[in-house]
């Protein structure tokens, strides 16, 4: 996202509760002083009066200049918190104090201090009840200083982008999704449980796997492929999750996902209208959790 | 921030009960003693209490303790209104709501309750010492704000001139909001009865012999400035009342009708003066003997009366005309009438002493037989006289024969009715203190004198002082002078001038101490002009003085309201220099691609300063090797690890100063 500066166009200020009965206070100052006609009765009154009146400035400075530079965010499953990290920036000598940034919905965070020309990092949490791709809250960032007497906040500042929610993965893993390779559809015709050929090798091959007699031959670096994976490649199927509810076949197909990623399992993801090829790893299994978190809520058409 | 309903912590309590003694502790020399002894122990209960873990006491044990206060309250006064009672519950009330601070809010509320009693506390009390008192414990509790409402991370120090800065900064709007701000006259509601208690002023009756101690009070009464010279001490006598009445044991003032507006044929020199009078809650005004009738507002009483149409409840200013020889011989029936009724008591004694008087001639003579009696005759001058019963005046003449000013006018008031001179008993002050600095003359409670005014035919009412008679002192060199003298036991009325001198003559330590008391006046003179009685007739005149009292007062309103703009406005300037970046990194990077724009290699928006110098030393192989020295440093400072090296700012600031790149040929 592009900086974005609280300039003073974007400032608003209002009295806090107590700052309205601070005002009813100075209302009754002024009453009594008058109704006694007390000298020094007008002076506390005018001087408690123009103590509120420029400490409006002092309000409005606290804010005014400061920078949300960026922020980033990771994917969590539905039910879980999410966690925005925004950065303030204060590119003045001058320290800010008592920050409050508050997204639009959720709980806020004060940053009690940042000191001159530093920068925050506050770590917003939201709380997540649907998967799906979730945008970003508004931000909206206040102050009560000096006195809490005053309010001042920002126009809200939005984040650009959005953050994936994946769905919420179901507490046990199915027998049926737990990926045997028995789904003939999904195999190859060929029988064979080991050896299936040779491919270049790439970095980040097992070791295992690498061909070494090959090497040792001078043939360069193949990997050995083979149609069965050690730990067992895995198709995990929409069709094999017989429920009537998409969200709950979801669920156990996010749980299948992380189990066999966890369990180092080659696997696969077959929805209706989406094809994932088997492969490991963490992107793999973002791939295959999006594609999970992006399923139509209506189910296959 | 801190919301409002988050608990308050310890440090933030011991701060509040900072603020909270810095307010009340004037408040206790007037308030009963066991309101403070109460308040203490509510504020120890919580504070001590919390130190311990306790909780907050329960909602019944602060229902009755509240009360508790109320009844204690209405006992103590015998009622719950008025401002002694109203200061009492609001300290009781503090104390309590100190009790059951838990949040922020409540801390915020009990500094709002602080604000309340510090104006209470200058409905007791205006003078100098408590305004600059209470000016640092105003900051205080606006630094106390600032600590509850805030989380702990500003230290004491960093408060506390946020503090001084804001109150400093609000001065110039507050004197302003006080010279324009619109004055009303009067109490916008009744004031309770005892708003103005402890205002002291002459009473309007004397009952000599009644107090066998003469109180002194060091209080200023009021202050006169003289135009031109100041008249010499035998002839300050500022009368206040006449009493007419006497019933044997009291002089009272009876029937006192307004007089004729109509003024009296002047003879003799006119004395111009200003009086600014001390707020007594009474109508009588002083004025030198024998005021001209005074001009509206003031009213006109017979005997030369001045008054006030409200009794004084804050200092007044008024101008009188004053004729010391003056001859006012009408209201001879009413001296004939009432100048020498007599309660029907009066002793043998008395009755013949007077037949022997009214044997010198006409009233004049008459008089100064009777003042001739005071003088050769054993009369003392004392401020402890006894007691005396039920014919003081008896008692007096031919008893005690010791006694004040009251004692003599009394007794020789009555002997001239006795003696078929009509004769009147006058309440006022007499002397006085001059300060040659200010040049006005202080008039003290202390110099409050009573003296009698007897009717001559040629003449009407002449003043006859039986006093100066047996203490010529106490008029000649005034109360405080009479009383040095009597310390020093010098027997009034028989002393050489050059013995009079000697004891008059004050110490080097006395002078100083007389002329730094003087000096102080003065201050508060101006103080009380300019602070304490800028009241409607003040403003009023300051606008005329500033040619605004002509414009429409909208217009004037307007004109303050901007000038209150303007001042915030310098303000806001000034505070939003402070935040202008003014990082020392940035702007030596920024004048260096400002240098670089200058010979044609502007640096792209978006571009890091890694980009663009590679681009310059693409475009100026010359220029790269300090290009990129320069940008190296930056780098450095900017994104290195914080805070930055005072050292490689300097290096860097170096680096720039020297390098000065042109643009080829």
């Amino acid at each position: 996202m592009t900086p974005v500066t609280l300039g003073t166009h974007r400032l608003y200020i209002l009295p806090t509760r107590p700052g309205l009965i601070f005002a009813a206070m100075i209302a009754v100052l002024l009453l009594a002083s008058v109704n006694y006609s007390n000298g020094l009765g007008y002076g506390l009154t005018f001087i408690v009066a123009s103590v509120a009146l420029v400490s409006m400035l002092y309000t409005h400075r606290n804010l005014a200049g400061l920078e949300v530079l960026g922020h980033e965010c990771a994917p969590v499953h539905a039910g879980e918190v999410l966690a925005v990290r925004v950065c303030l920036h204060n590119p003045a000598g001058l320290a800010r104090i008592a920050i409050q940034v508050e997204p639009r919905a959720g709980a806020g965070v004060t940053v009690a201090r940042i000191a001159p020309y530093d920068q925050h990092w506050v770590t917003l949490t939201l709380p997540t009840a649907h998967r799906g791709r979730v945008p970003l809250p508004a931000l909206v960032i206040s102050t009560r200083f000096p006195f809490g007497l005053l309010h001042s906040w920002s126009r809200s500042i939005a984040l650009d982008g959005s953050v994936l929610v994946y769905p919420r993965p179901a507490p046990q893993a199915w027998d049926s999704v737990r990926g045997h390779g028995d789904d003939k559809d999904a195999q190859t015709p060929d029988d064979g449980d080991d050896f299936a050929g040779l491919r270049r090798h790439r970095t980040g091959d097992a070791p295992q796997r690498v061909h070494w007699k090959a090497v040792a031959r001078g043939q360069g670096m193949h990997t050995k492929e083979f149609q069965e994976p050690r730990a067992g490649q895995r198709w995990l199927d929409w069709d094999a999750v017989p429920l009537p509810d998409v969200e709950e076949r979801l669920s156990v197909l996010c749980r299948a996902v992380l189990d066999a990623d966890r369990e180092g399992a080659r696997y696969g993801l077959r929805l209706p209208g989406t094809l994932i090829e088997p492969d490991t790893g963490a992107r793999h299994r973002h791939r295959c959790l999006e594609a999970l978190a992006l399923f139509p809520t209506t189910g296959p058409a | 921030m801190t919301p409002a309903h988050q608990l308050l912590d310890r440090d933030g309590q011991r701060w509040l009960l900072a603020a909270i003694v810095a307010v009340v502790a004037p408040l206790t020399l007037s308030a009963p003693v066991w309101l403070t002894a109460v308040v203490l122990a509510l504020l120890a209960w919580r504070y001590l209490g919390g130190a311990r873990g306790r909780a907050v006491p329960g909602r019944g044990v602060r229902l009755v303790l509240t009360v508790a206060v109320v009844v204690a309250v209405y006992r103590h006064f015998g009622t719950v209104f008025g401002r002694d009672p109203g200061i009492a519950l609001l300290i009781g009330m503090l104390g309590l709501k100190f009790l059951e601070l838990r949040t922020v809010r409540d801390g915020i509320l009990i500094v709002l309750l602080l604000f309340v009693l510090m104006l209470a506390s200058f409905l007791v009390s205006q003078s100098l010492g408590l305004a600059a008192f209470h000016l640092a414990s105003l900051t205080l509790c606006f630094a106390v704000l600032i600590r509850i409402s805030q989380p702990a991370v500003l230290g004491v120090s960093e408060v506390a001139r946020l503090a001084g800065g804001l109150v400093l900064k609000a001065m110039p709007l507050a004197v302003l909001l006080f010279v324009f701000f619109p004055r009303i006259q009067g109490a916008l509601w009744g004031l309770p009865q005892d708003a103005f208690g402890g205002l002291s002023g002459i009473d309007d009756a004397m009952r000599p012999g009644s107090v066998n101690e003469l109180s002194v009070s060091e209080e200023v009464a009021f202050r006169v400035e003289f135009d031109g010279a100041m008249p010499p001490a035998t002839e300050r006598y500022f009368r206040v009342m006449v009493l007419w009445d006497f019933d044997g044991v009291a002089w009272t003032r009876g029937a006192t009708p307004f007089g004729p507006a109509r003024p009296a044929p002047v003879s003799g020199r006119a004395l111009r003066h200003t009086i600014t009078v001390e707020p007594s809650n009474r109508r009588w005004l002083p004025a030198l003997d024998w005021p001209a009738p005074p001009g509206a507002p003031l009213r006109w009483r017979v005997g030369h009366l001045l008054e006030s149409p409200q009794p004084v409840r804050e200092r007044l200013r008024y101008t009188a005309v004053s004729h010391p020889q003056l001859r006012d011989l009408r209201g001879e029936d009413t001296a004939e009438t009432r100048g020498l009724q007599l309660p029907g008591g009066v002793s043998p004694r008395v009755r013949a002493l007077a037949a022997e008087f009214h044997k010198a001639g006409d009233a004049r003579a008459i008089a100064m037989r009777a003042l001739a009696h005071f003088r050769q005759q054993e009369f003392f001058y004392t401020l402890q006289p006894p007691l005396l019963g039920q014919d003081p005046v008896d008692e007096f003449l031919f008893e005690s024969r010791r006694g004040f000013c009251e004692h003599y006018a009394s007794a020789f008031a009555a002997l001239m009715r006795a003696a078929g001179v009509p004769a009147r008993v006058v309440l006022g002050y007499q002397g006085g203190e001059i300060n040659q600095a200010g040049g006005y003359l202080i008039v003290r409670q202390s110099d409050a004198h009573a003296w009698v005014e007897i009717w001559t035919a040629d003449g009407g009412w002449q003043r006859a002082d039986p006093t100066a008679a047996v203490a010529p002192e106490r008029v000649e060199f005034g109360a405080d002078a009479l009383r040095r003298l009597m310390a020093r036991g010098a027997s009034l009325g028989r002393l050489s001038p050059e013995l009079l001198r000697q004891f008059l003559e004050q110490g080097w330590l006395e002078r100083t101490r007389g002329q730094g008391r003087l000096a102080w006046d003065g201050v508060q003179h101006a103080w009380s002009r300019w602070v304490l009685d800028y009241h409607r007739d003040r403003q009023r005149a300051l606008m005329e003085r500033l040619g605004l009292d002509a414009r429409p007062g909208t217009l004037v309103a307007l004109g303050v309201a901007a000038v209150v703009l303007a001042i915030l406005g310098v303000y806001a300037l000034g505070l939003r220099r402070a935040i202008r970046s003014r990082d020392p990194v940035k702007k030596l990077y920024r004048r260096f691609c400002a240098r670089l724009a200058r010979i044609g290699l502007p640096r792209a928006r978006g571009e890091g300063p890694l980009a663009y110098v590679l681009r310059v030393g693409g475009a100026r192989p010359d220029l790269a090797a300090l290009a990129a020295a320069i940008t190296a440093r930056y780098i450095d400072l900017r994104y290195g690890p914080a805070p930055a090296d005072a050292a490689a700012l300097q290096a860097l600031r170096r680096a720039l100063r020297r390098w000065r790149p042109r643009r080829v040929a």
